[in-house]
């Protein structure tokens, strides 16, 4: 990939000493969170809506040839072609070698996170096409020459000033003013000749609708249809986790999509492409083909992380995360960030290169409450966390520190003694109610205070009250 | 083996042999569609006209009202001059369109690049939502939905469906179209910074002409 490959840890201290990114990240954050709150609030059947979501998703994983099947007879029927990928180099190949064929010079591309993870920026680059990114934000960060830092807003990490610089030497001409107005309206102007010029249109979809062969993409901008009727050939890449059985199912699922997304009720544009050009039709292409692709999901159904098939990508869960609105996307060096990311990027990129995400995680529960779909993300964190235990992935330090721990906590009178004489030495660490500075645990430290311990243990403390059935104060 | 062999056998490695069939399947997904009014939203107002302006509006759809079909031609006139506009659209090569008396205005049934004005029909409006549907067809390029600044379309009042199953049900079993698109107010983007900004690359003006008594 494009980013230098620094540690995790070293991505999140650069990320922490960012204070724009911090402003950007919460500007949007926090946006989102309220928003996401009021539609809820305007909504009361939103906990039976996302049970029934729930359900949907489990029907269909545990169905899931039979839909992949249905899909493929329909979608062929509807005049698709269907294209099969097991993991993201057959899904580039397949996409570049359709370009290719075609002889295309420009392709347009309409935001799509399963076309970032299997790698397709690079692959349309390698094979010397001009790629042209149509959301406005994929647009911002591909001047940019960056990688999305959310899965609904890729560009959040950008403050408005330096989308103004980008657009002020990346459009000609340059844009008038560096207001949002103005810079979306020079942004239109530029890509329009593109969409009306390319060979070939690539969208994702958020649904493929089993029985009528259609795939739906939802967009605020319109830039899904603008990139997908033009061309003569439209290409669709979806993971295989995206089918519900009907239209009715993919409402559904919607309702929940886009209040979690954005606090909206419905997309401004939600559409079911299904197949080609009709004979006769006013616009339209003449190819369609749609690329399935597996990469790692047929591995998610047979292990612990099944329920995470069910993610319908609303970003709900990173928008309330403690861990990513203070390190932002890019700290976590995936294609998909926050608590989401932090249980996907293990099945995609493997456990040993991404084993700190899994410990980069409070445990607080919040992700899990907002999940539209119930996915329970602590629990599957601590499934990786467990995995690199029995893998042997943790470092030395960290294995000996929980062995030594481990000897004590099974010796109930050591243990105490222990944490006697720890909480004592703590408390004379501290000042003014917090601890600063911890031995042996500077990097805890660095970022944040511990409170001063009251200079009893618990037990110290319960035994007190058994004996003097008072309550400690 | 094919990739599809291998994912297909992946799938049923894991879903283990014991398999529902066909029929119990659809039974199944068929029982997760039941009481639907459960798990979806009550319409704005009881009435469908009514609750879909509220929230058409709500998104910064425009509405006017006309009592019939030769009505509409006035109503975009009236359009066009509050907005300062030449009496001239793209205009939807449909027949119930080309037959309206649109003398003084200018209708082309092609579309430029920075098409100013597009007039076209609505299949269906649902009132849960203030959507507009459109089907492509031989009479309905997808492009006149997106390429004009402002995007003015026609619904007819008993086009008017309660809720997004409606659309569904509406569609179940008939011939698809390549492209059907329920449009919910005009083009917009919060991209930068978090600040909403209309006429994203789509139209920046989303006005409907509500046709019925």
């Amino acid at each position: 990939m494009d980013a230098p490959q620094l540690a995790f840890k070293e991505r999140a201290a650069a990320a922490l000493a960012d204070g724009a990114l911090k402003i950007a990240i919460e500007r949007t954050t926090g946006n989102a969170e309220r928003k996401r709150a009021a539609a809820v609030a305007a909504f009361p059947e939103f906990e039976a809506a996302r049970a029934r979501g729930k359900a949907i998703k489990d029907h269909v994983i545990a169905h899931l040839d039979h839909y992949l099947e249905m899909f493929e007879r329909n979608a062929t029927a509807a005049g698709a072609q269907v294209h099969w990928a097991a993991d993201d180099a057959e899904a580039r190949a397949i996409v570049t070698r359709i370009c290719l064929d075609a002889k295309a010079r420009i392709v347009t591309r309409s935001k799509s996170m399963l076309g970032e993870e299997i790698g397709l920026p690079h692959a349309l680059a390698d094979a010397g096409i001009e790629r042209v990114e149509t959301d406005l934000a994929e647009h911002i960060i591909q001047l940019a020459g960056e990688r999305p830092s959310h899965i609904v807003w890729p560009a959040m990490h950008r403050t408005r000033e330096q989308v103004a610089q980008l657009f002020m030497s990346g459009h000609d001409p340059a844009p008038a003013a560096d207001d949002p107005a103005t810079m979306v309206q020079s942004a239109r102007r530029i890509l329009r000749a593109k969409f009306l010029g390319a060979d070939v249109g690539i969208s994702g979809a958020n649904f493929l609708v089993a029985d009528t062969g259609a795939t739906c993409t939802v967009t605020n901008e319109g830039n899904a249809e603008l990139t997908t009727t033009p061309p003569r050939i439209h290409i669709v890449t979806a993971g295989i986790e995206k089918l519900v059985p009907s239209t009715a199912h993919a409402f559904a699922l919607l309702r929940l999509l886009v209040r979690s997304a954005t606090g909206g009720e419905m997309t401004q544009y939600t559409t079911f492409h299904h197949g080609p050009k009709r004979a006769g039709d006013a616009d339209g292409p003449e190819e369609k083909h749609i690329v399935l692709v597996d990469n790692g999901r047929t591995r998610m159904l047979g292990d612990e992380f099944r329920a995470m098939l069910r993610c319908i990508r609303c970003g709900a869960c990173m928008n309330h995360c403690v861990v990513y609105r203070q390190i932002g996307g890019h700290a976590y060096g995936g294609t998909y960030p926050g608590p989401m990311g932090a249980v996907l990027t293990p099945v995609l990129d493997g456990l040993a290169q991404s084993r700190d995400l899994a410990h980069a995680c409070t445990m607080n529960g919040r992700c899990a409450e907002v999940c539209p779909v119930g996915i329970p993300l602590p629990t599957l964190l601590r499934a990786w966390r467990r995995r690199s235990w029995r893998e042997r992935l943790e470092p030395g330090s960290v294995r000996a520190g929980l062995g030594l721990w481990a000897m004590v906590a099974r010796r109930p009178r050591l243990y105490r003694l222990a944490s006697r004489i720890g909480v004592r030495a703590l408390r004379l660490m501290g000042r003014r109610g917090w601890v600063r500075s911890l031995p042996l645990a500077k990097g805890w430290t660095a970022y944040r205070d511990m409170p001063r311990p009251s200079g009893r243990t618990f037990m110290e403390q319960y035994r007190a009250e058994q004996a003097g059935r008072r309550t400690p104060e | 083996m094919t990739a599809r062999e291998r994912i297909l056998a992946a799938i049923r490695d894991s879903l283990g042999p014991r398999r529902a069939a066909p029929q119990a399947v659809a039974a199944e997904a068929a029982a997760l569609l039941e009481n639907p009014q459960a798990t979806r939203p009550r319409l704005a107002a009881p009435d469908l006209a009514e609750a879909f302006a509220l929230k058409a509006t709500a998104l910064g759809t425009t509405i006017d009202h006309v009592p019939d079909m030769a009505g509409v031609p006035a109503a975009l006139r009236r359009y066009l001059d509050a907005h300062g506009l030449p009496p001239a659209l793209a205009l939807q090569p449909a027949a119930e369109l080309a037959r309206l008396d649109w003398d003084g205005i200018a209708t082309r049934p092609t579309l430029a690049p920075d098409e100013p004005v597009g007039l076209g029909l609505a299949v269906w409006g649902i009132a849960e939502t203030g959507s507009l549907v459109i089907h492509s067809g031989p009479d309905n390029p997808i492009l006149l939905a997106f390429l004009p600044l402002h995007h003015v379309m026609v619904l007819r009042r008993d086009h008017l469906l309660a809720h997004l199953e409606g659309y569904a049900a509406a569609m179940q079993g008939a011939a698809q179209p390549r492209n059907a698109i329920l449009i919910t107010g005009p083009s917009g983007t919060t991209d930068i910074e978090g600040s909403y900004v209309r006429g994203a690359h789509g139209p920046g003006f989303l006005h409907v002409i509500l046709v019925g008594p």
